[in-house]
Protein backbone atom coordinates (compact mmCIF):
# COMPACT_ATOMS: atom_id res chain seq x y z
CA UNK A 1 0.00 0.00 0.00
CA UNK A 2 2.48 2.41 0.82
CA UNK A 3 4.74 1.35 -2.08
CA UNK A 4 2.01 2.19 -4.43
CA UNK A 5 1.42 5.22 -2.63
CA UNK A 6 5.13 6.04 -3.48
CA UNK A 7 4.78 4.97 -6.47
CA UNK A 8 1.96 7.04 -7.12
CA UNK A 9 3.33 10.64 -6.19
CA UNK A 10 7.04 10.12 -6.93
CA UNK A 11 7.63 13.60 -7.67
CA UNK A 12 6.09 15.33 -5.02
CA UNK A 13 7.84 18.87 -3.55
CA UNK A 14 9.18 18.87 -0.53
CA UNK A 15 7.32 21.85 0.33
CA UNK A 16 4.12 19.15 0.62
CA UNK A 17 6.09 16.57 2.12
CA UNK A 18 7.08 18.97 4.85
CA UNK A 19 3.42 19.86 5.55
CA UNK A 20 2.06 16.07 5.70
CA UNK A 21 4.74 15.34 8.17
CA UNK A 22 3.62 18.23 10.34
CA UNK A 23 0.11 17.16 10.41
CA UNK A 24 1.52 13.74 11.53
CA UNK A 25 1.88 11.72 8.46
CA UNK A 26 5.33 9.66 9.09
CA UNK A 27 5.55 8.07 6.05
CA UNK A 28 5.80 11.93 4.55
CA UNK A 29 8.76 12.24 6.88
CA UNK A 30 10.19 9.31 5.71
CA UNK A 31 9.94 10.09 1.95
CA UNK A 32 12.21 13.31 3.28
CA UNK A 33 14.70 11.25 4.98
CA UNK A 34 15.03 8.72 2.31
CA UNK A 35 15.63 11.82 0.26
CA UNK A 36 17.66 13.95 1.68
CA UNK A 37 19.86 11.24 4.09
CA UNK A 38 22.57 10.69 1.55
CA UNK A 39 23.02 14.70 1.41
CA UNK A 40 23.27 14.78 5.46
CA UNK A 41 25.46 12.07 5.79
CA UNK A 42 27.72 13.31 2.72
CA UNK A 43 28.02 16.72 4.36
CA UNK A 44 28.82 15.14 7.49
CA UNK A 45 31.33 13.39 6.82
CA UNK A 46 33.08 15.73 4.71
CA UNK A 47 33.15 18.39 8.11
CA UNK A 48 34.09 15.66 10.25
CA UNK A 49 36.28 13.20 7.84
CA UNK A 50 34.99 10.35 9.63
CA UNK A 51 32.37 7.45 8.86
CA UNK A 52 31.16 7.00 12.27
CA UNK A 53 31.00 10.72 13.56
CA UNK A 54 28.96 11.42 10.39
CA UNK A 55 26.65 8.69 10.13
CA UNK A 56 26.29 9.87 13.84
CA UNK A 57 25.30 13.97 12.54
CA UNK A 58 23.23 12.55 9.49
CA UNK A 59 21.26 11.03 12.21
CA UNK A 60 21.21 13.25 14.98
CA UNK A 61 19.97 15.69 12.66
CA UNK A 62 17.76 14.20 10.59
CA UNK A 63 15.73 13.32 14.29
CA UNK A 64 16.38 17.17 15.03
CA UNK A 65 14.41 18.31 11.98
CA UNK A 66 11.46 16.28 13.08
CA UNK A 67 11.59 16.91 16.41
CA UNK A 68 11.72 21.00 15.54
CA UNK A 69 9.51 20.42 12.28
CA UNK A 70 6.53 22.62 13.46
CA UNK A 71 9.39 25.72 13.55
CA UNK A 72 10.61 25.31 9.90
CA UNK A 73 9.18 29.00 8.80
CA UNK A 74 9.64 27.49 4.95
CA UNK A 75 10.93 30.31 4.27
CA UNK A 76 14.02 28.64 2.51
CA UNK A 77 14.00 24.98 1.32
CA UNK A 78 13.56 21.86 3.54
CA UNK A 79 17.18 21.09 2.32
CA UNK A 80 18.71 24.91 2.96
CA UNK A 81 17.36 24.09 6.58
CA UNK A 82 18.63 21.21 6.87
CA UNK A 83 21.90 21.72 5.76
CA UNK A 84 22.07 24.35 8.53
CA UNK A 85 21.29 21.87 11.11
CA UNK A 86 23.58 19.19 10.08
CA UNK A 87 26.37 22.03 9.83
CA UNK A 88 25.46 22.72 13.75
CA UNK A 89 25.73 19.07 14.88
CA UNK A 90 28.85 18.43 13.20
CA UNK A 91 30.27 21.74 14.92
CA UNK A 92 28.78 20.58 18.56
CA UNK A 93 30.44 16.39 17.39
CA UNK A 94 33.74 17.75 16.66
CA UNK A 95 33.78 20.49 19.57
CA UNK A 96 32.82 17.63 21.81
CA UNK A 97 35.78 15.47 20.45
CA UNK A 98 36.73 12.13 20.12
CA UNK A 99 39.99 10.10 20.93
CA UNK A 100 39.20 7.81 17.74
CA UNK A 101 39.75 8.53 13.99
CA UNK A 102 38.25 5.97 12.00
CA UNK A 103 40.42 4.61 9.15
CA UNK A 104 37.99 4.19 6.96
CA UNK A 105 37.13 7.86 6.11
CA UNK A 106 35.77 7.58 2.34
CA UNK A 107 34.24 3.93 2.06
CA UNK A 108 34.19 3.22 -2.12
CA UNK A 109 36.34 6.15 -3.13
CA UNK A 110 38.03 4.34 -5.78
CA UNK A 111 37.03 2.96 -8.43
CA UNK A 112 36.76 -1.01 -8.14
CA UNK A 113 37.62 -1.74 -11.44
CA UNK A 114 40.63 0.63 -11.16
CA UNK A 115 44.71 -1.03 -11.17
CA UNK A 116 45.79 -1.44 -7.50
CA UNK A 117 48.36 1.07 -8.10
CA UNK A 118 46.04 3.39 -9.44
CA UNK A 119 43.57 2.57 -6.63
CA UNK A 120 46.64 3.48 -3.68
CA UNK A 121 47.85 6.66 -5.91
CA UNK A 122 44.35 7.88 -6.03
CA UNK A 123 43.05 6.97 -2.26
CA UNK A 124 46.68 8.86 -1.28
CA UNK A 125 45.31 12.26 -3.52
CA UNK A 126 41.91 11.55 -1.69
CA UNK A 127 43.24 11.53 1.86
CA UNK A 128 45.84 14.63 0.99
CA UNK A 129 42.75 16.78 0.36
CA UNK A 130 40.59 15.05 2.92
CA UNK A 131 43.41 15.97 5.65
CA UNK A 132 44.13 19.32 4.00
CA UNK A 133 39.94 20.49 4.38
CA UNK A 134 40.12 19.19 8.05
CA UNK A 135 43.28 21.41 8.86
CA UNK A 136 40.62 24.01 7.83
CA UNK A 137 38.54 26.31 10.86
CA UNK A 138 35.21 24.99 10.84
CA UNK A 139 33.77 27.58 9.40
CA UNK A 140 36.12 28.26 6.25
CA UNK A 141 35.59 24.20 5.81
CA UNK A 142 32.18 24.40 5.71
CA UNK A 143 31.79 27.44 3.01
CA UNK A 144 34.37 25.45 1.25
CA UNK A 145 32.27 21.72 1.45
CA UNK A 146 28.84 23.90 0.53
CA UNK A 147 30.02 25.97 -2.25
CA UNK A 148 32.47 23.19 -3.88
CA UNK A 149 31.04 20.14 -2.94
CA UNK A 150 27.50 20.63 -2.70
CA UNK A 151 27.17 23.77 -4.91
CA UNK A 152 25.03 25.84 -3.38
CA UNK A 153 25.15 29.44 -3.86
CA UNK A 154 26.21 32.62 -1.97
CA UNK A 155 22.72 33.07 -1.27
CA UNK A 156 22.22 29.66 -0.02
CA UNK A 157 25.41 29.28 1.92
CA UNK A 158 24.28 32.73 3.79
CA UNK A 159 21.06 31.37 4.61
CA UNK A 160 22.72 28.36 5.80
CA UNK A 161 24.91 30.02 8.15
CA UNK A 162 23.54 33.19 8.82
CA UNK A 163 26.20 35.37 7.50
CA UNK A 164 25.81 38.07 4.73
CA UNK A 165 26.72 37.04 1.32
CA UNK A 166 29.94 39.51 1.12
CA UNK A 167 31.03 37.79 4.22
CA UNK A 168 30.66 34.17 2.74
CA UNK A 169 32.71 35.74 -0.69
CA UNK A 170 34.88 36.98 2.11
CA UNK A 171 35.14 33.56 4.03
CA UNK A 172 35.51 31.66 0.54
CA UNK A 173 38.29 33.28 -0.50
CA UNK A 174 40.42 32.88 2.86
CA UNK A 175 39.65 29.21 2.75
CA UNK A 176 40.24 29.04 -1.19
CA UNK A 177 43.57 30.05 -0.40
CA UNK A 178 44.39 28.38 2.61
CA UNK A 179 43.53 25.08 1.05
CA UNK A 180 46.01 25.70 -1.99
CA UNK A 181 48.64 26.82 0.37
CA UNK A 182 48.15 23.26 2.40
CA UNK A 183 48.26 21.61 -1.30
CA UNK A 184 50.98 23.25 -2.67
CA UNK A 185 53.19 22.45 0.13
CA UNK A 186 52.00 18.86 -0.08
CA UNK A 187 52.84 18.65 -3.75
CA UNK B 1 81.66 28.55 5.34
CA UNK B 2 78.59 28.82 6.59
CA UNK B 3 75.71 26.86 5.39
CA UNK B 4 72.13 28.37 4.66
CA UNK B 5 69.23 26.06 3.81
CA UNK B 6 67.62 27.22 -0.11
CA UNK B 7 64.61 29.94 0.16
CA UNK B 8 61.88 28.25 -0.87
CA UNK B 9 60.56 29.96 -3.70
CA UNK B 10 57.48 32.09 -3.60
CA UNK B 11 54.19 31.23 -5.50
CA UNK B 12 51.19 33.62 -6.07
CA UNK B 13 49.70 32.24 -3.40
CA UNK B 14 52.18 35.12 -1.01
CA UNK B 15 50.87 37.42 -2.48
CA UNK B 16 47.52 39.65 -2.55
CA UNK B 17 48.00 40.15 -6.28
CA UNK B 18 50.32 39.49 -9.21
CA UNK B 19 52.98 41.69 -11.08
CA UNK B 20 50.44 42.54 -13.19
CA UNK B 21 48.03 43.92 -10.94
CA UNK B 22 45.22 40.90 -10.88
CA UNK B 23 43.64 39.90 -7.74
CA UNK B 24 45.17 36.59 -6.60
CA UNK B 25 42.01 35.61 -4.91
CA UNK B 26 39.89 36.29 -8.21
CA UNK B 27 42.47 33.91 -10.35
CA UNK B 28 41.78 31.22 -7.58
CA UNK B 29 38.03 31.54 -7.08
CA UNK B 30 38.08 31.25 -11.38
CA UNK B 31 40.00 28.20 -11.17
CA UNK B 32 38.40 26.19 -8.66
CA UNK B 33 34.91 27.38 -10.61
CA UNK B 34 36.66 24.82 -13.13
CA UNK B 35 36.96 28.07 -15.60
CA UNK B 36 40.99 28.33 -15.67
CA UNK B 37 41.20 27.88 -18.90
CA UNK B 38 38.21 30.61 -20.07
CA UNK B 39 40.82 33.26 -20.51
CA UNK B 40 39.49 36.82 -20.39
CA UNK B 41 40.81 39.62 -22.73
CA UNK B 42 43.61 40.79 -20.15
CA UNK B 43 44.38 37.27 -19.26
CA UNK B 44 44.76 36.53 -23.34
CA UNK B 45 48.02 38.48 -23.36
CA UNK B 46 49.29 38.27 -19.49
CA UNK B 47 51.33 35.79 -18.85
CA UNK B 48 51.37 36.02 -15.16
CA UNK B 49 47.72 34.97 -15.42
CA UNK B 50 48.29 32.29 -17.38
CA UNK B 51 50.68 31.29 -15.49
CA UNK B 52 48.69 31.79 -12.21
CA UNK B 53 45.73 30.10 -13.35
CA UNK B 54 47.44 26.94 -14.75
CA UNK B 55 48.98 26.38 -11.62
CA UNK B 56 45.46 26.95 -9.52
CA UNK B 57 43.53 24.64 -11.90
CA UNK B 58 46.47 21.59 -11.28
CA UNK B 59 46.55 22.53 -7.65
CA UNK B 60 42.44 22.13 -6.84
CA UNK B 61 42.36 19.12 -9.45
CA UNK B 62 42.11 17.08 -6.38
CA UNK B 63 39.89 18.77 -4.77
CA UNK B 64 37.23 18.84 -7.16
CA UNK B 65 37.93 15.12 -7.55
CA UNK B 66 37.00 14.32 -4.21
CA UNK B 67 33.97 16.67 -4.66
CA UNK B 68 32.54 14.59 -7.14
CA UNK B 69 33.08 11.38 -5.76
CA UNK B 70 29.93 9.91 -5.16
CA UNK B 71 28.85 9.67 -1.06
CA UNK B 72 25.84 7.34 -0.29
CA UNK B 73 23.79 7.47 2.38
CA UNK B 74 25.01 3.99 4.77
CA UNK B 75 22.61 1.56 4.65
CA UNK B 76 19.99 1.54 7.57
CA UNK B 77 20.26 5.18 8.42
CA UNK B 78 16.70 5.60 7.06
CA UNK B 79 15.60 2.96 9.27
CA UNK B 80 17.45 4.13 12.41
CA UNK B 81 16.29 7.70 11.87
CA UNK B 82 12.50 6.52 11.27
CA UNK B 83 12.87 4.12 14.05
CA UNK B 84 13.71 7.08 16.56
CA UNK B 85 11.16 9.30 14.94
CA UNK B 86 8.36 6.41 15.90
CA UNK B 87 9.21 6.26 19.32
CA UNK B 88 9.63 10.29 19.57
CA UNK B 89 6.03 10.19 18.59
CA UNK B 90 4.64 7.70 21.30
CA UNK B 91 7.10 7.70 23.89
CA UNK B 92 9.35 10.81 24.06
CA UNK B 93 10.58 11.82 27.57
CA UNK B 94 13.24 13.93 28.98
CA UNK B 95 15.28 14.23 32.73
CA UNK B 96 13.74 16.81 34.91
CA UNK B 97 15.70 18.38 37.71
CA UNK B 98 13.50 21.46 39.11
CA UNK B 99 15.71 24.60 40.56
CA UNK B 100 14.52 27.31 41.71
CA UNK B 101 14.42 29.56 38.45
CA UNK B 102 12.92 26.82 36.90
CA UNK B 103 13.14 23.43 35.08
CA UNK B 104 15.54 21.82 33.00
CA UNK B 105 14.66 18.94 30.76
CA UNK B 106 17.03 17.03 28.62
CA UNK B 107 15.53 14.75 26.44
CA UNK B 108 16.04 11.21 26.38
CA UNK B 109 17.84 10.89 23.02
CA UNK B 110 20.89 13.15 23.95
CA UNK B 111 21.41 10.56 27.22
CA UNK B 112 21.32 7.39 24.84
CA UNK B 113 23.65 9.28 22.18
CA UNK B 114 26.06 10.17 25.55
CA UNK B 115 25.62 6.80 27.09
CA UNK B 116 26.39 5.50 23.60
CA UNK B 117 29.92 7.72 23.03
CA UNK B 118 30.99 7.08 26.58
CA UNK B 119 30.88 3.28 25.35
CA UNK B 120 32.83 3.42 22.48
CA UNK B 121 35.43 4.94 24.50
CA UNK B 122 36.13 1.84 26.26
CA UNK B 123 38.82 -0.59 25.37
CA UNK B 124 37.65 -3.21 23.51
CA UNK B 125 34.13 -1.78 22.49
CA UNK B 126 33.68 -2.10 18.69
CA UNK B 127 30.31 -1.02 18.27
CA UNK B 128 27.63 0.22 20.91
CA UNK B 129 24.30 1.15 20.21
CA UNK B 130 22.23 3.52 23.00
CA UNK B 131 18.84 3.55 23.85
CA UNK B 132 16.75 5.36 27.18
CA UNK B 133 13.60 3.23 28.25
CA UNK B 134 11.28 3.64 31.22
CA UNK B 135 9.09 0.55 30.16
CA UNK B 136 10.70 -1.24 32.64
CA UNK B 137 11.02 0.85 35.64
CA UNK B 138 7.27 2.00 36.26
CA UNK B 139 7.53 2.67 39.78
CA UNK B 140 9.67 5.44 39.26
CA UNK B 141 8.59 8.91 41.06
CA UNK B 142 7.93 11.85 39.38
CA UNK B 143 6.35 10.75 36.13
CA UNK B 144 3.72 12.74 34.35
CA UNK B 145 2.59 14.08 31.26
CA UNK B 146 3.07 17.10 29.38
CA UNK B 147 1.39 18.25 26.09
CA UNK B 148 4.02 17.79 23.22
CA UNK B 149 3.52 19.46 19.46
CA UNK B 150 2.53 16.60 17.66
CA UNK B 151 -1.13 14.97 17.54
CA UNK B 152 -1.12 12.17 19.95
CA UNK B 153 1.96 12.39 21.40
CA UNK B 154 2.45 13.00 25.51
CA UNK B 155 5.64 13.49 27.09
CA UNK B 156 6.88 11.24 30.23
CA UNK B 157 9.24 12.74 32.42
CA UNK B 158 10.96 10.34 35.33
CA UNK B 159 13.11 13.28 36.73
CA UNK B 160 16.45 12.71 37.06
CA UNK B 161 16.27 8.75 37.25
CA UNK B 162 17.54 6.86 33.88
CA UNK B 163 17.68 3.93 32.59
CA UNK B 164 19.80 3.14 29.48
CA UNK B 165 20.05 -0.32 27.19
CA UNK B 166 23.62 -0.79 25.50
CA UNK B 167 23.88 -3.12 22.61
CA UNK B 168 27.74 -3.26 22.78
CA UNK B 169 30.22 -5.69 19.78
CA UNK B 170 33.25 -6.58 21.26
CA UNK B 171 36.18 -8.16 19.84
CA UNK B 172 37.37 -11.44 19.79
CA UNK B 173 39.19 -11.95 22.62
CA UNK B 174 38.12 -9.53 24.42
CA UNK B 175 36.97 -10.14 28.33
CA UNK B 176 33.00 -9.83 27.77
CA UNK B 177 32.49 -9.64 31.50
CA UNK B 178 35.40 -7.00 31.90
CA UNK B 179 34.71 -5.19 29.39
CA UNK B 180 30.55 -5.10 29.92
CA UNK B 181 31.75 -3.59 33.86
CA UNK B 182 34.13 -1.05 32.92
CA UNK B 183 30.95 0.39 30.33
CA UNK B 184 28.74 0.60 33.46
CA UNK B 185 30.81 1.54 35.64
CA UNK B 186 31.75 4.85 32.63
CA UNK B 187 28.54 5.43 31.04
CA UNK B 188 27.26 5.82 34.81
CA UNK B 189 29.99 8.16 35.73
CA UNK B 190 29.49 10.10 32.89
CA UNK B 191 25.36 10.80 33.14
CA UNK B 192 26.06 11.54 36.48
CA UNK B 193 28.58 14.02 35.45
CA UNK B 194 27.29 15.21 32.26
CA UNK B 195 23.59 15.33 33.00
CA UNK B 196 23.11 15.70 36.50
CA UNK B 197 21.46 12.13 36.94
CA UNK B 198 20.79 10.60 40.06
CA UNK B 199 20.10 7.13 39.53
CA UNK B 200 21.27 5.72 36.41
CA UNK B 201 21.07 1.84 35.22
CA UNK B 202 22.74 1.00 32.29
CA UNK B 203 21.85 -2.49 31.02
CA UNK B 204 24.87 -4.00 28.98
CA UNK B 205 24.12 -6.78 25.93
CA UNK B 206 26.92 -8.20 24.10
CA UNK B 207 25.29 -9.59 21.07
CA UNK B 208 28.18 -9.39 18.43
CA UNK B 209 31.97 -10.44 18.55
CA UNK B 210 33.65 -8.86 15.84
CA UNK B 211 37.29 -9.64 14.03
CA UNK B 212 39.60 -6.71 15.68
CA UNK B 213 39.60 -4.81 12.15
CA UNK B 214 35.95 -4.96 12.17
CA UNK B 215 33.60 -2.35 13.66
CA UNK B 216 35.02 1.36 13.85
Amino acid sequence: MKAAAQAATPVVEDAYLVARAREGYLDAYELLVERHSAMAYRVALRLTGNHHDAQDVAQEALIAAWESLDRFQGGSSFSTWLYQIVTRRALNKITRGRDDRSLDLLPDRADPAMEPADKAERNLTVDAVTDALLALPFPQRTVIVLHHFERLSYAEIASVTGATEPAVRSHLFRARRALAKTLEEWK
Amino acid sequence: MEVTAPMPARTPLDDASLPCGTDVDLLLEQAAQGRGADWDAHQQLCVHCQAALGEFTALWGPVAELAAAPVSAPPGLVAAVMSQVRHLVHDTWYTLESTGIGAVRIAARIVAALARDSARMIPGVRVALGRSTHGEVPTLAEKATFGHQYPHAAVGVLGRTAVVDLAVAIGYGDPAHQVAREIQRHVTATLRDQVGLRDVTVNVTIDDVVDSDDGR
